[in-house]
């Protein structure tokens, strides 16, 4: 081979090389930029009038004269929507049949667009579900419905693929009391919304009210929180006492390779056969709560980051200079007193970033706890009912939101907001692990 | 005075201390059982739960028959189109992840100075450490309907999605363990084949990568076992079509995994712990676990054999 060749493949291999780690990178712009960019927005948005009279009836927030006064103003805008909507109901009687039946279907759909945008029209019987109480809440998404009010949504099926038309209903309505409707919510959308930057931290606190559609995801933080500090709580104890096992006690034999390899093998079993065995074991057999619970979520979790405590612990162990073991020895400390009082101090900070690790992933994991802990609607846990009560959680609430909620596109933003929370709460521990190892490695190297 | 006393211990002191002592160890030895025999639990009461499945007929229809009716009125449990479904996304996803992850694994290890690595290690482990629910909703989200839009696929939630997440997701695992790997294959290997007057790629390619076989082997068993027992994203993003793409190898097609059909089972078959549909979700558990420990007995038996041959050289 000549030198220019192997040069050139020598070149072509650090190339895809390096290429590689830019995948890698890529790859993790790409999975956390749209959460991030839209997970925001569960917290920081455009709210409109709406948004401020739900926050104050449902939540008791807000300046309640202020908003009466606003609300005033808005009432004064959307009148001539409403008018508009009563005189050509009024106009319909006395069309000829014709063009009432033309006109009639068309006209049932703006108004209950209207309805959805602007919330029920005032003197109508108020509905059952919070979320037609208000009108949108939100700017962005009323931006949206005014466009299922101005425009009708059809598709052409002449192509291979269904192509989406939107069809103007003003034409249609030209020259009716309902015109007015069209050019008002077109030009002046703003004053029937009135839109205002808002601020909603407590997002991570406040309960959810109709399946979502308003408030916040505390029920689940909470219950994430639980079920991570739980599983923490069992595991951690466990890992670390049969770390100190492995590195200080135990002799090589048959014993310790098979508790070793039964370890490995642990780690390696798949997370949804956790969530099996938490459901066959810790419910069905040892019925540690009559269902699913906070408990039997934490203890099947814990046992599926054990093998990750167990590890970290014992590198800590492992790392602790020999000198140190040495000295306590000499100075006349017992082998326990020299574990407790010197290796363990000592190995402190490499067995924090483990905890804080698999504490992050206790917090993420979804399949084990699907069977043995998550609910899809539930209240927030209080602290006496662990035993008794199935939890929403994070994880598993966004899977559920995202996929079996009964109105997937209208709650995007509760979904990613989820999704971001989920993400910064995992990063915070991971961040949290990294900068707990810089501080080991520094005081290693002394 | 006292103090010198307090080392002179008598015969009774000994015999406390060294009861106490075995009393310790004892006590130690039994958490860490509990710790270690979790597993052999966990194998005794999935495969109790799923035993009860395997009778007659309908052992080999779970595996050969393709029809999946678990909740007709004469149910159906043919998994074979089950099995193929977990296979097909998994072998993808291992495909797509190993070259990358292997280069990623030289460049790390081989061609970034050190204040870089320290730089681009996080990203590894942050990408690792995302939960998989996350990956499932940036897969139905965000790449679900630009698939459908730029690949013209029917639905855009279909294997290569699944695929596709499931190797960003066994990428940073493949990545970790392949450049412990390359790190282990030592300075004078490489430093042999500079002198040699080799370039760097083929000191990679033709002495560090090979020497370090067993160990890049390990890490792509470990991403396969990461991409196997993947539950979230599969289910979320894979269609949960109990199909058999025809062709086999046409990724755009929606598939069916075990992991996903446990997860999505079990929630309507709670209610009937006992009856069959429970039983054979255990028994697709039971299959998941067995095929797990093949790997890592795969794993652990090439690595023995490495060292042996380390040791015999």
């Amino acid at each position: 081979m000549t030198m220019w060749k192997r040069k050139l493949l020598d070149r072509l291999f650090s190339g895809s090389a390096y290429g590689a780690i830019a995948v890698m990178a890529f790859f993790l712009v790409i999975v956390i930029g749209p959460i991030f960019l839209k997970g925001i927005g569960a917290y920081l948005f455009e709210g409109t009038i709406d948004y401020r009279r739900m926050m104050l009836n449902q939540f008791n927030r807000g300046d309640e004269q202020a908003l009466d006064v606003e609300w005033a103003e808005v009432k004064q805008e959307r009148k001539i929507i409403y008018d508009a909507l009563f005189a050509f109901e009024k106009e319909l009687d006395n069309m000829s049949s014709s063009r009432r039946r033309e006109l009639k279907p068309a006209f049932k759909q703006t108004k209950e667009a209207v309805a959805i945008l602007l919330g029920p029209e005032p003197g109508t019987p108020l509905p059952a579900l919070p979320r037609r109480l208000y009108g949108q809440t939100r700017w962005e998404r009323a931006e949206l419905k005014a466009k299922d009010v101005l425009f009708e949504e059809s598709w052409d099926y002449s192509g291979a693929q269904g192509k989406k038309v939107m069809t103007p209903r003003a034409p249609l309505f030209k020259g009716t009391a309902l015109e007015p409707l069209f050019s008002k919510i077109e030009k002046d959308l703003e004053s029937l919304m009135r839109p205002e930057r808002t601020f909603y931290p407590q997002f991570l606190t406040d309960k959810s009210i109709d399946a979502h559609f308003f408030g916040g995801i505390g029920p689940e933080v909470m219950g994430t929180i639980y079920l991570a500090l739980g599983a923490m709580l069992i595991a951690v104890p466990l890992g670390v006492i049969a770390a100190i096992y492995f590195q200080e006690y135990a002799k090589e034999g048959f014993v310790f390779s098979l508790l070793r390899s039964c370890v490995n093998t642990l780690a390696g079993v798949p997370s949804v056969v956790f969530g099996l065995f938490g459901l066959a074991f810790f419910i069905n057999t040892l019925r540690v709560s009559p269902g699913k619970s906070v408990v039997a979520g934490a203890l099947t979790l814990a046992l599926l980051v054990l093998p990750t405590v167990i590890r970290a612990a014992e590198e800590a162990i492992a790392s602790v200079p020999r000198t140190y073991k040495e000295a306590a020895l000499s100075l006349g400390a017992g082998k326990w007193r020299t574990i407790l009082t010197v290796i363990l101090p000592a190995a402190l900070p490499g067995i924090l970033t483990g905890i804080v690790i698999s504490m992050g992933r206790a917090a993420g994991e979804t399949a084990p706890i699907i069977f043995t802990a998550a609910v899809s609607v539930g209240p927030m846990v209080l602290p006496s009912e662990i035993f008794t009560t199935s939890t929403p959680a994070l994880s598993w609430n966004l899977y559920n939101i995202c996929t079996e909620h009964e109105a997937v596109d209208e709650i995007r933003h509760v979904q990613y907001g989820m999704a971001l929370t989920l993400v910064m709460i995992v990063l915070a521990l991971n961040t949290l692990a990294i900068v707990l190892r810089a501080k080991v490695s520094r005081k290693l190297k002394g | 005075m006292k103090q010198t006393e307090q080392f002179i211990l008598s015969e009774a002191d000994v015999r406390r201390r060294k009861f106490f002592t075995g009393l310790g160890q004892t006590f130690l030895f039994a958490i860490t059982s509990v710790a270690a025999l979790a597993v052999l639990a966990i194998i005794f009461f999935i495969a109790r739960d799923a035993l009860p499945f395997f009778s007659g007929s309908r052992t080999w229809a779970f595996f050969t028959s393709k029809e999946w009716y678990p909740t007709s009125a004469t149910p159906k449990f043919g998994a074979a189109a089950i099995f193929a479904g977990s296979f097909i996304v998994t072998l993808t996803a291992v495909l797509f992840a190993v070259p990358p992850g292997i280069l990623a694994a030289v460049c790390l290890s081989d061609l970034l100075p050190f204040n870089v690595r320290q730089v681009v290690k996080p990203v590894v482990e942050i990408l690792a450490a995302i939960p998989s629910v996350v990956y499932g909703f940036f897969a139905l989200v965000v790449l679900a309907p630009f698939l459908q839009d730029t690949l013209g696929a029917a639905s855009g939630v279909n294997a290569l999605n699944a695929s596709i997440i499931l190797a960003i997701m066994a990428l940073p695992t493949i990545v970790s363990v392949s450049e412990d790997a390359l790190q282990a294959a030592g300075r004078e290997l490489r430093e042999g084949s500079y002198a040699l007057g080799a370039t760097r790629a083929e000191t990679l390619l033709k002495v560090v990568i090979p020497s370090a076989m067993s160990g890049i082997f390990s890490a792509v068993l470990l991403g396969i076992m990461r991409a196997l027992g993947e539950t979230m994203v599969v289910w979320m993003a894979s269609g949960n079509a109990a199909q058999i793409p025809s062709p086999f190898y046409n990724l755009l097609q929606p598939i069916r995994t075990l992991t996903a059909t446990i997860a999505g089972d079990m929630g309507e078959a709670d209610q009937m712990t006992g009856s069959a549909h429970y039983h054979v979700l255990f028994a697709m558990g039971l299959s998941l676990l067995i095929f797990s420990f093949l790997c890592n007995l795969a794993g652990e038996w090439v690595v023995n054999r490495q060292r042996k041959r380390l040791r015999g050289a």
